[in-house]
């Protein structure tokens, strides 16, 4: 089905001509006091993948909004500069006439969405720009990201990578020259991300495109773009091939972006730096790399001292009190049919104290469902759930929330109040505490929130809305602490942030429940990892175990951590789950190697 | 009790609700009426949401009427809402009677009470049949092709969009209050205090969601911009090109023609009986 | 003449966009909710959510009243009417107007978001114009609807009754506890915040309220009472009754006549203010928002 009509005419000479160019911009906000931008040039030609790499407000995502002209159109500021984007001149147009050749995909897609089906998704901008095709246009674009099985269903029963995709469509129906994707990975799970990736490679390989991500997940880099543009407070560091970029290590840490972890452990286990600084960055590559260097390629040995020094677990053998028991608890919803849409199925599970559980799962598998079950929101249709002594169904949540308290995966619908402090002391307020004041200081001392107190929560960044919602969390004093996706959309120094607050809840908190995508969260902080599938417990194991179980990971469509993936590549089992462990590993062996070549040197002498 | 009253409330959870207010807006069946020109149907709605006012013959209102009534149950209306409307408007009319007795009125003013009741009536079927069955966005396309803003028409898909999105974060928020809350404890007359509670935070609940839809409709309006719906409603390729499907067929005339004789007979009828 | 309003602020095109969509969802959804909501019925007395009026009203407030007014309008009639499928044809329009123009004129009320007295005054004035405009619709209904009205002694004063204590209800439920209290709670706290997060400059409360602008929706109030009395007066008077305050000596003088004239006259200042003050708004908006809007 998939229509390849396009192709002669974009199989040209694809280096030639610049498709975007772009001399000495500068742009102002009206009323900043600092460039937005100053001082751009860039090149791109037709047909790159670009990743544009940077922090938060380094300019990444004005840049972009200068490509398709919402930049000065719709967000009037002094513009400066020579913009060039597919053979026009960005100064003498306008948005509608350059976004019909740039596509543009938000960062919160969701928000772009403004139709109910798909179909009418696709339809809708060339519909609005005229086009009297806009049905084969519509048509063309489904078929090109496989979406065809899709068009007739309403956008919200779609989960989050399918509304990507509709949003990608929409875009793509105008038959754009270049698709600029806003921070795909931010707002979905690594499985999901990478599917996304694998379309734009489609298009771009297959139809031409050309393609540039906003974009700080250096695997994702490694994996698919051409080159990285580094920006930095408004200007433009450098613009480097991938593999060169990505081994500039010191330099990207000190912008806050994580390189990727193959590249990391390369540089430490290689014992003088490379002359030209250039290292693998995907994990073939580092496959290779190892290959040639460790000459008992496949590694076979289980390295038990590792396995002796992972991260320490607590011992659960002792008769640890149960703080949640599900005995065959069934959970479904009524859909507009009327009919009941089961979400879990027969679970048994005991949450013990000292649990410190990942529940781990792709989309729809009930993560959230078993979350919201425990802190009583939702109530079981069959089976019993205990939750501290109570029994959910007979309790509201106001009296469960003594008990657990229940961090939503958006910061923003935990903001009922109008400052942090507030909502802070919401529930002791409520309960008309005896001087609750010193508690909250020292809960916002905590959790660094002092000086955010007086603002209000959905005005803060990404880092400090999930840092205000642990703090709400933590006021409550619960016994059971239930958090959804608590790093998702975050960057890479915010993750590492979170989950050192994660490990400080040890000990405020009698057990921790996490619904996670994030493999590295698993890796560094969880003692226990529940892997859930169609509404079914498919595995309840712990973490150094999990990334053994391939077959497990791949049903529930799980990524393991790159290091992990490594490690497996190389023959290492159990799997290394931080760079630090791996290296160490690598040494040893290598020493072992060497040794052992000395050994036998000496011997044959 | 306490399990019992728990029940009760959650029957009238934002969860039902939700489920309900999903399933007429997502759930709709096609009909007779819908088979007709949307604008058509207009036309003739609007005759017959005036046309009762102009006339006092009983005769012609109650040949009007039964039409009306073959309409609205073809058109698989809910018995819910024809019960609704029905206890509504007997009880519209029984109050205005018991408050004429109480001015010294007599029984006999039931009788023109009835004929008002028709009349409204006439009028209420008339827009359940035709409105209750016609696909939103048709019925938008419609307007739109009579004139109306394309915001309105913009605003209706949105609203399909929005509704499960909106709904959903409400229920969130409102989850969120309830989960760091206290709700009253006492037992009290007629659970006055839990309505109380429950109002408040269904009143509160706005603030955040507020907040939160202004930070949605950014983007929104963004995407808007760059998916051309500001350059649509100044150039009329766009409009042209949505209503194209909208076409006036041989089914419709005969349709407003039936119509339109069923009138000249009734009115005919109506000179001879006059009721 | 009447002057049209004056521009309060400057708004770009997809800011008037973005305060119309805003308006039309958030009010939309809390209608789906509010027609959701059970009533309690005492005898004729019915105790009922007419509509969360805090929403619009806040938003009118905080942003243009008129795109905020026509915004929660439109969220009323498609996700309260149209989406539940209980769009209700011309009676819909009748809402539309009443709602709009209650909405729009307490919104210009407000000059300082701040000052409680005001959007004290705001609230009721919302909820009171739109109930007095759909009292008016309800009276002319019967009015229209019975033929030969005075020779049914007690309808008339029986529904002028019913109309006055559901007028008494809303304003009491819902002018109280959803528009009153709300708006007192919500509007300083939205006040400078909301409006960066749709790239808007908040209101300045520091602007001169000008003779021209407070006139007008004094007007509009004015006209709207005027209306609204003259409608009751002549529908007793049609009906043959006397109440002592209506009856005025000159209408023995002059005949019934009279107070037709005096309705007319106040209808056509109405349409015409809301006319000015359209044409006014859509002259500044560049009119690529469409004719209405």
């Amino acid at each position: 089905m998939n229509s390849h009509r396009n192709d002669s005419r974009k199989e040209g000479p694809l280096a030639a001509a610049p498709i975007i160019e772009l001399q000495e911009v500068n742009f102002q906000y009206p009323g900043a006091e600092v460039m937005a931008l100053s001082h751009i040039h860039l090149t791109i030609l037709r047909g790159e993948f670009i990743a544009i790499a940077g922090t938060n407000g380094s300019g990444k995502s004005t840049l972009c909004k200068c490509l398709n002209g919402l930049i000065p159109n719709y967000y009037v500021g002094d513009l400066s500069g020579y913009v060039q984007v597919a053979g026009l001149i960005a100064e003498n147009e306008s948005v509608s006439s350059l976004s019909r050749k740039v596509a543009y995909v938000f960062q919160d897609f969701e928000n772009q969405l403004v139709r109910p089906t798909v179909y009418d998704e696709a339809c809708f901008a060339p519909l609005n720009y005229g086009f009297a095709d806009y049905r084969e246009r519509a048509d063309r674009a489904l078929a090109m990201l496989g979406l065809e099985s899709l068009s007739d269903q309403w956008i919200w029963q779609l989960s989050g990578g399918q509304k990507h995709l509709t949003a990608l469509a929409g875009a793509l129906s105008l038959d754009p020259d270049i698709i600029i994707v806003d921070e795909p990975v931010a707002q979905l799970d690594p499985y999901h991300a990478r599917l996304i990736y694998d379309k734009l490679k489609l298009l771009n390989e297959q139809y031409g495109k050309t393609i540039i991500v906003i974009e700080h997940h250096t695997e994702f880099i490694a994996d698919y773009c051409s080159k990285v543009v580094l920006m930095d407070s408004g200007t433009i560091r450098w613009v480097k091939p991938v593999q060169e970029a990505l081994s500039s290590v010191e330099e990207l840490e000190a912008l806050h972006i994580l390189p990727p972890q193959v590249t990391l452990a390369i540089r430490e286990t290689e014992e003088q730096q490379r002359p030209d600084g250039i290292y693998p960055v995907t994990i073939p590559q580092a496959v290779d790399y190892y290959r040639t260097r460790l000459p008992l390629f496949p590694l076979q040995s289980i390295d038990e001292d590792a396995h002796a020094a992972k991260v320490s677990v607590p011992s659960i053998q002792s008769p640890a009190t149960t703080l949640v028991q599900f005995d065959n608890v069934s959970y479904g919803y009524k859909t507009i049919t009327r009919t009941l849409h089961p979400v879990l199925r027969g679970i048994e599970l005991a949450i013990h104290e000292g649990d410190r559980i990942a529940l781990v799962g792709n989309n729809g598998a009930g993560k959230s469902t078993l979350l919201k079950l425990i802190s009583g929101i939702r109530r079981p249709n069959d089976g019993l759930l205990t939750v501290c002594g109570h029994l959910t169904k007979h309790t509201s949540p106001e009296t469960l929330s003594d008990y657990v308290s229940y961090i939503y995966q958006n910061p923003e619908e935990m903001f009922i109040e109008d400052t942090v402090r507030k909502d802070v002391e919401y529930f002791l307020k409520a309960r008309s505490s005896e001087d609750y004041r010193p508690f909250v200081d020292e809960v916002l001392e905590r959790l660094r929130l002092t000086p955010l107190q007086d603002r209000d929560g959905r005005l803060l960044s990404g880092g400090q809305q999930r840092r205000a919602t642990l703090a709400i969390g933590l006021a409550m004093q619960p016994s059971v602490m239930l958090l959804d996706e608590p790093t998702a959309s975050l960057d890479a120094s915010s993750r590492r942030e979170m989950t050192a607050m994660l490990n400080q809840l040890q000990g405020r908190v009698k057990a921790t429940v996490i619904a996670t995508h994030d493999m590295q969260l698993v890796a560094e902080w969880a003692n226990r990892v529940i892997v859930m599938h169609n509404g079914q417990i498919a595995l309840d194991t712990d973490q150094q175990s999990l990334f053994g179980h391939t077959a497990v990971l791949e049903l529930a469509g799980l990524i393991a951590p790159q290091i992990a993936q490594l490690s497996l590549a190389l023959g290492l089992r159990p799997p290394s789950l931080s760079v630090k462990h791996f290296a160490d590993r690598i040494r040893k062996l290598m020493g072992q190697h060497r040794s052992q070549e000395e050994a036998d040197s000496i011997a044959s002498h | 009790m306490q399990a019992i009253k728990q029940s009760m409330l959650d029957k009238l959870s934002v969860e039902q609700i939700k489920i309900e207010l999903m399933r007429t807006a997502f759930g709709r069946q096609s009909v007779l009426l819908s088979r007709f020109d949307p604008r058509i149907l207009i036309v003739w709605y609007s005759f017959f949401a005036v046309a009762p006012w102009f006339f006092h013959n009983k005769t012609i209102l109650l040949g009007m009427l039964v039409p009306m009534a073959v309409l609205t149950l073809s058109s698989k209306v809910s018995p819910l809402v024809l019960i609704i409307m029905g206890i509504g408007l007997v009880s519209e009319i029984m109050y205005i009677l018991f408050g004429s007795l109480l001015f010294g009125g007599s029984l006999e003013a039931v009788w023109p009470l009835a004929t008002l009741t028709v009349k409204i009536l006439i009028i209420s079927l008339a827009s359940i049949a035709v409105f209750s069955s016609m696909d939103p966005e048709k019925l938008s396309d419609a307007l739109l092709s009579m004139g109306m803003p394309a915001q309105f028409s913009f605003g209706v898909s949105y609203g399909y969009r929005m509704l499960p999105i909106l709904i959903e974060e409400y229920h969130n928020l409102i989850h969120s209050f309830r989960l760091r809350g206290r709700s009253p404890r006492d037992k009290d007359f007629l659970r006055w205090r839990s309505l109380v509670y429950m109002g408040k935070i269904a009143v509160c609940a706005f603030y955040p969601l507020i907040l939160n839809t202004a930070k949605r409709t950014r983007t929104t309006v963004e995407a808007l911009e760059v998916r051309g719906f500001t350059y649509a409603l100044i150039s009329p390729d766009a409009k042209r090109l949505k209503l194209a499907y909208l076409r006036v067929k041989p089914l419709d005339f005969v349709f407003l023609g039936c119509s339109a004789l069923y009138m000249i007979a009734l009115l005919a009828l109506g000179r001879i009986f006059v009721l | 003449m009447v002057s049209a309003p004056r521009r309060r602020y400057e708004l770009t095109q997809s800011q008037k966009l973005m305060v119309f969509i805003l308006a039309m969802s958030l009010y939309g959804i809390s209608n789906m909710f509010s027609e959701l909501i059970p009533e309690i019925k005492l005898g004729p007395i019915e105790i009922k959510v007419e509509y969360f009026a805090f929403i619009p009203l806040t938003l009118c407030i905080l942003f243009n009243p008129l795109y905020a007014a026509l915004g929660a309008s439109f969220g009323e009639v498609i996700f309260g009417e149209l989406l539940l499928g209980q769009f209700g044809g011309l009676g819909e329009l009748e809402k539309f107007i009443e709602f709009t123009l209650a909405m729009y004129i307490a919104g210009l009320l407000v000059s300082d978001p701040r000052n409680r007295k005001q959007l004290a005054l705001a609230s009721f004035v919302a909820v009171g114009i739109d109930q007095m405009l759909s009292a008016i619709v309800d009276i002319s209904k019967v009015w229209f609807g019975i033929e030969e009205l005075e020779a049914v002694p007690g309808i008339p004063e029986s529904i002028v009754l019913i109309e006055g204590l559901s007028f008494l209800n809303a304003m009491v439920i819902t002018g109280i506890l959803f528009s009153l209290l709300p708006t007192l709670f919500l509007v300083p706290r939205l006040y400078g915040k909301i409006e960066p997060l749709l790239g808007m400059k908040p209101r300045d409360s520091r602007v001169q309220v000008s003779f021209g602008k407070l006139m007008t929706p004094r007007l509009l109030i004015t006209s709207i009472l005027f209306v609204f009395i003259g409608v009751t007066g002549e529908f007793l008077s049609e009906a043959d009754i006397n109440i002592a305050v209506w009856e005025p000596e000159f209408l023995e003088q002059y005949g019934s006549g009279f107070m037709w004239v005096s309705v007319a006259a106040a209808a056509l200042v109405l349409i015409v203010t809301l006319y000015a003050a359209v044409r006014a708004k859509s002259k500044n908006s560049q009119s690529t928002e469409g004719s209405q809007i």
